[in-house]
């Protein structure tokens, strides 16, 4: 899932300085499961506001709503005319959404109340580990389903480099050396040829670097 | 310091204590800024809850009394409590606000002597913080010169 954390609270603060009717919009899909941007979330922002905003001696009127993703127009088309009652949406969705939601309403503000970060996994309650960085061109079927661009500080593609020491990272020594992982994990599947496969230059294109990326399948569309 | 520091606001589930703060208050033990809101269990409590006895219902400090960390009637409520507590002491300070304003307290199931103890200890803070809302600050309330969007 998309994993993301709430900004600081001074910085939603000056965001929001001068708005006078705020719309704090969460979501539940991955930003509620990583414990950022669903009801629960929404709820304590709400308040955080209130608290922030009574310190200053300032008034604001907040209005909350949580939709099912705000990454699908189904679910804000029912904001069409309530946002037009808003000097700015506190979105409290990853940057897909922000984006979206800026798109759909061209008119309205839209701020970010969190910072979106990875597409990681829930290693246990708090705490989540990134597993992938969407890169488009997967290469697990090689690495024991480990990644490496997700998970190697250098996203080598024919690792482990020189830093790796004792299976640790020589960029932080707290994270395992993802090739060591990868290593381990072949012999132990018996697929230990694999790490004398060379990967070829790796193309980014996939990745971003050839701009935003796009997605179609003619049999799905309208 | 004056008589009313500030108002101080305890969660305390309902194994912690069976009294409620008005027969305190007559008796004198405990003075009429102090108010006490019952729960099931303090596992219960909301982050947002815990903000709200600031930003909605007036709180000066907040204090959260639960069974002993490893006693908890309910296994880890008052455990969640307090890590709670401890979120929100983080947001507090984020925003400005003194983190000891709110703080948890693990007391004996059944006794309403360490309620007590933990609601003077929250007022005896109140009396070096003072309000949340400082009379000197530049509270803007009901003439917001801010500009909207």
């Amino acid at each position: 899932m998309i994993i993301a954390e709430r900004k600081p609270m001074p910085e939603i603060m000056e965001m929001i300085s001068g708005i006078k009717k705020l719309l704090i919009l969460g979501c539940r899909g991955c930003v509620a499961v990583c414990s950022a941007g669903g009801d629960k979330e929404v709820n304590i922002m709400v308040e955080a506001i209130t608290l922030g905003k009574k310190l200053k001696g300032e008034t604001i009127e907040i209005d909350q709503d949580v939709l099912v993703r705000q990454c699908d127009p189904e679910y804000l088309e029912p904001l069409k005319e309530k946002v037009k009652e808003y000097d700015a949406i506190l979105s409290m969705a990853c940057g897909v959404g922000v984006n979206f939601l800026a798109e759909q309403y061209p008119d309205t503000l839209v701020l970010p109340a969190l910072n979106t970060t990875f597409y990681g996994a829930n290693l246990s309650s708090g705490e989540w580990k990134e597993m992938c960085a969407g890169c488009g061109a997967c290469v697990l079927h090689l690495t024991g389903g480990l990644c490496p661009v997700a998970r190697c500080a250098k996203h080598l593609s024919n690792g482990p480099c020189g830093g790796s020491v004792n299976g640790r990272c020589e960029v932080d020594p707290n994270t395992p050396c993802v090739w060591q992982l990868i290593y381990d994990r072949l012999k132990r599947l018996n697929l230990s040829e694999n790490m004398r496969k060379i990967m070829p230059i790796r193309d980014w294109t996939p990745s971003g670097e050839g701009g935003p990326r796009r997605r179609v399948r003619e049999d799905l569309l309208p | 310091m004056s008589d009313r520091p500030g108002k101080v606001i305890g969660f305390c589930c309902n194994y912690t204590t069976q009294v409620t703060e008005e027969p305190l208050k007559e008796a004198g033990i405990l003075p009429e800024s102090v108010e006490f809101k019952r729960l099931s269990c303090t596992g219960k409590l909301e982050v947002s809850s815990l903000l709200a006895a600031f930003s909605r219902h007036g709180a000066d400090a907040v204090f959260v009394a639960g069974c002993p960390e490893e006693e908890c009637h309910n296994f880890s409520g008052s455990r969640r409590a307090s890590k709670r507590v401890k979120y929100t002491k983080q947001i507090l300070s984020e925003l400005g606000i003194e983190p000891e304003r709110i703080e948890m307290f693990f007391v004996p199931r059944q006794e309403t002597e360490p309620v007590v103890k933990a609601a003077k200890e929250m007022l005896s803070r109140l009396e070096k913080l003072g309000p949340i809302i400082k009379k000197d600050s530049n509270n803007k309330e009901g003439n917001d010169s801010g500009k909207a969007a």
